[in-house]
């Protein structure tokens, strides 16, 4: 696949990820909603899920969660934005060590049990190590110190809060695959204007309220 | 004789279902469950705490919160050398964050039973607090 098109791609899903744990993930927090649940069994995990259907291309969702990190540094709302921004990072980053060995044509995955077990260990391990990195880092940015036993203590609790993120997952997987067997296109002479339009909405937009609220 | 991918992967996920299931199942047996929290040996009740202490109004990057000073609290726990110990906020599901004096001194104890501190992430805002371990 020419390497323009997927680089439209990384910033355009990275956008969009990182847009939608800013405005909705920030929305959910203030509703009272277990945030990281919806925030990973849902948004990021479909988001990661259709960007590798679509493009095939290993590597790309590091990328996507670079941009996605990189813009939820500038979260105008509360919170410690430089480890929600490495968690985020990292969720990409899990998200390929888990897909390395998948076939580009999903071969692996072809009956619905394997999408929905894929779902389950892929949204679990990029909850808990996204949730794990956060506990890490929160500390040592905040300029404290990062007490091991504090982890290990809670690390039965962390366990156990990625059943509900794991089940979602497991749902989502096999709608993902309906999804692609929709084989939408869209002709590249409007490819790189949507993508780009997309990402520089979601850019402005967060850029525009963080320069109101800081 | 290797299992193929295509085999490894639903085993993997149930793995992964046990593992949920039975961290659920400890965390909901071991969780604290008292009205009461723990400082150094002491069972105190929040309206004690209230009572004992002043109370403190500080500014967070979530607004105004008031509540028991948890400088003051540390003072009449009787904690021998507060600025030399570090302090342990211990929430009933387990989670737990340590603190050393310079952020506990700023800090406050809601009536929730949560404490606040007006320089920390939302991390450091452990709720449904059992215990405060003076290390």
């Amino acid at each position: 696949m020419n390497k323009w098109k997927i680089i439209a791609g990384i910033i355009v899903f990275g956008s969009f990820w990182g847009f939608s744990e800013i405005l909705i993930g920030s929305a959910l927090s203030d509703m009272g909603l277990p945030t990281g649940t919806i925030m990973t069994g849902f948004f990021a995990l479909t988001i990661l899920v259709l960007s590798r259907m679509y493009f095939k291309q290993p590597g790309m969702q590091l990328g996507i969660g670079l941009v996605a990190g990189g813009l939820r540094l500038f979260n105008p709302f509360m919170g410690c934005h430089l480890c929600s921004a490495l968690a985020i990072m990292a969720e990409g980053a899990i998200f390929e060590l888990i897909w390395y060995k998948i076939s580009p044509d999903f071969k692996q995955l072809k009956n619905t049990i394997n999408q929905v077990s894929i779902g389950i260990i892929t949204t679990y391990t990029i909850f808990i190590g996204g949730y794990i990195i956060t506990q890490i880092l929160t500390p040592i940015v905040a300029g404290s110190t990062f007490y091991i036993e504090n982890l290990l203590v809670f690390m039965p609790s962390i366990l156990a809060r990625g059943l509900i993120p794991a089940i979602l997952g497991g749902a989502i997987l096999p709608v993902a695959f309906l999804i692609k067997k929709a084989d939408i296109k869209i002709k590249d002479h409007l490819y790189y204007p949507a993508t780009l339009s997309i990402s520089v909405v979601c850019w402005l937009i967060i850029f525009g309220i963080w320069a109101i609220f800081s | 004789m290797f299992m193929g991918k295509e085999k490894i992967i639903p085993i993997l996920a149930f793995v992964i279902m046990i593992i949920a299931v039975t961290s659920n199942v400890y965390v909901y047996a071991t969780q604290i469950d008292k009205e009461t929290i723990a400082i150094q040996g002491k069972e105190y009740s929040i309206d004690e705490i209230f009572f004992i202490t002043e109370d403190k109004t500080i500014q967070t990057n979530d607004g105004e919160k008031t509540g028991a000073s948890l400088e003051d609290l540390v003072m009449k726990a009787g904690v021998i050398c507060p600025s030399c110990s570090e302090y342990t906020i211990k929430a009933k599901d387990g989670y737990e964050q340590t603190v050393d004096w310079d952020i506990m001194k700023t800090g406050i104890l809601a009536e929730e039973g949560r404490v606040f501190f007006p320089d920390t992430p939302k991390k450091f805002w452990v709720s449904d607090i059992v215990e405060i371990e003076v290390k």
